[in-house]
């Protein structure tokens, strides 16, 4: 590894709390700095030559690995970069194998992930932006890049959430739930059998949802078992000492949008 | 070696990825094309294959695999023959980060718009209104349901289309400027992110040529002319069918001004 490298997260939740832990496992040695991602610093960090990914990632409000100025985003992505530049332990070696985790890890972040940032920023993050003044609103809108992620901070602010969104979300995330259920179905421990980069970008989107949608971890007992021991991982624990606020799985700001198509 | 069979419609979007892979890959192939007009992918022989009906699959002996952009990483994993993606960690990344931006926020743009005007009256002339209903409500994804509505229909609002023909403006931007810094796209060797945006991006000198041309874009142009003189390229875009294939000819001319093809 070479390069200056600094890892901007935010309070160890969703993508934020994925990229810790993975980081954790692999054991490289890279600096992380907290940064307030509900205050919209993720948009105004320095040392950005390279600021694409950080202004136009699918994400939104994710961590930002930046190397050598370039801004590196999503967080299966910059996990897999990880795992590469360690000892590759956290990605299946067989071809096939690597396409289902990958194929598990787009279920999760096109379906899940739109799903849980909608309802996590519904039920924790429209109440903090509804109440900022409009300049500093202003101020905070205006450093964002890409159009489409700044309108989705305009309708946390003005909570701006659909019933039919809301219903639809916790569909998905139910689903995500029920396919982790049938997942671990044969006793296994992991979702792909070892332990891959799958099992931290699921449980870093489901680990506040069970507050939200309790009915969907309703009589999971093999998704709770598995919740429980993701929560156990000393790499896990590590990501969640970084916590600035006694309940990070309440901390949201803006996420993927939801499917355009429907 | 087990055999493959592709799945597959014309040499363009999600169809093309796999192809071209396997081109390039020089790794031999049962093509298997699928008439997405006719709805052969809803037909019981081709659910038999992919329950979910949609286009491209591949078989690799018993193995089924879906999503081209996964497909795709799987073919070049599997079999040797030239490398797709770099040995760096960094490059890996980056091309991974292309390939989701064009899958999943600047692709769905432009197929938007060849649905509304393609896809949708294309189905209507070939089949009537009320054997098109009848042949929707056989498709199994709720998704693709609402999808073909919308097309068929026309039911995408001038909302959604205006915020389309907003991420084509953006897009072709981010890739001209992207192209200005290297080779190829996202690294400095030929790889699945340039497989990938050849089939977005290489009718925009024909149906965006007032956004992409040799005056506005020579970066995306010299690019595209570059993919469209690979033999693999070539062979593969002798498997389309309908002119919608054909629109690649353009690239067999020097000069595309502004107002070309329009």
């Amino acid at each position: 590894m070479s390069g200056d490298m600094i890892l901007y997260h935010g309070e160890p939740n969703g993508p934020s709390l994925a990229v810790l832990a993975v980081l954790a496992e692999t054991g490289l040695d890279i600096e992380c700095r907290w940064m307030d991602l509900a205050g919209g610093e993720r948009h105004r960090l320095s040392g950005i030559g390279e600021p694409l990914a950080r202004d136009m990632g699918v994400e939104g409000e994710g961590p930002v690995l930046v190397i050598d100025g370039e801004a590196m985003t999503e967080s299966v992505f910059i996990a897999q970069f990880l795992d590469e530049s360690g000892n590759g332990a956290l990605q299946p070696q067989d071809a096939y194998g690597h396409w289902q985790m990958l194929m598990w890890c787009r279920r999760i972040t096109e379906r899940c992930a739109p799903a849980a940032a909608f309802l996590g920023c519904r039920a924790h993050a429209h109440a903090g932006l509804a109440a900022m003044e409009d300049a500093a609103f202003a101020d905070l809108r205006g450093a964002i890049v890409s159009e489409d992620l700044a309108s989705r901070w305009s309708a946390v602010r003005s909570g701006d959430f659909p019933e039919a969104q809301v219903a639809d979300s916790k569909a998905k995330v139910a689903a995500a739930v029920g396919l982790v259920e049938e997942q671990l179905e044969d006793g296994r421990a992991w979702l792909m059998g070892p332990l891959t980069i799958a099992d931290f970008e699921t449980y870093c989107w489901l680990a506040g949802m069970v507050e939200l949608v309790p009915d969907a971890f309703a009589g999971k007992a093999r998704a709770a078992g598995w919740m429980a021991r993701m929560r156990a991982r000393p790499s896990v624990r590590g990501a969640l000492a970084r916590a600035r606020r006694a309940d990070p799985e309440h901390a949201w700001a803006p996420g993927p949008e939801i499917n355009r198509w429907g | 070696m087990a055999e493959i069979t592709l799945y597959h419609w014309e040499p363009n979007a999600n169809s093309g990825k796999p192809m071209l892979a396997l081109m390039e890959k020089g790794v031999p192939f049962t093509s298997h094309y699928i008439d997405m007009l006719q709805f052969d992918q809803h037909k019981p022989e081709y659910l038999a294959i992919n329950r979910q009906g949609t286009i491209p699959a591949m078989t690799h002996g018993d193995r089924v695999l879906v999503e081209s952009t996964a497909i795709m990483e799987y073919l070049d994993e599997a079999f040797a023959g030239p490398a797709l993606m770099p040995a760096g960690a960094r490059d890996r990344w980056r091309i991974r980060w292309w390939m989701k931006f064009m899958d999943q926020w600047l692709a769905p743009s432009f197929s938007m718009f060849g649905w509304k005007f393609f896809v949708g009256p294309n189905a209507i002339a070939a089949h009537g209104k009320d054997a098109l209903e009848a042949a929707i409500g056989r498709i199994p994804l709720p998704e693709r349901q609402v999808a073909w509505r919308k097309a068929v229909y026309g039911l995408f609002g001038e909302e959604e289309m205006a915020e389309s023909a907003r991420r084509i403006d953006v897009g072709i931007r981010m890739l001209e400027a992207e192209l200005g810094k290297r080779e190829w796209l996202a690294s400095d060797q030929y790889s699945l992110a340039d497989i990938n945006g050849f089939n977005l991006a290489y009718a925009m000198p024909l149906s965006q040529p007032h956004l992409a041309n040799d005056d506005l874009t020579p970066n995306i142009m010299r690019w595209l002319r570059a993919i469209y003189r690979r033999p693999a390229t070539r062979e593969c875009w002798k498997l389309g069918r309908t002119p919608m294939a054909a629109r690649v000819d353009i690239l067999e001319q020097d000069y595309i001004g502004q107002g070309a093809g329009a």
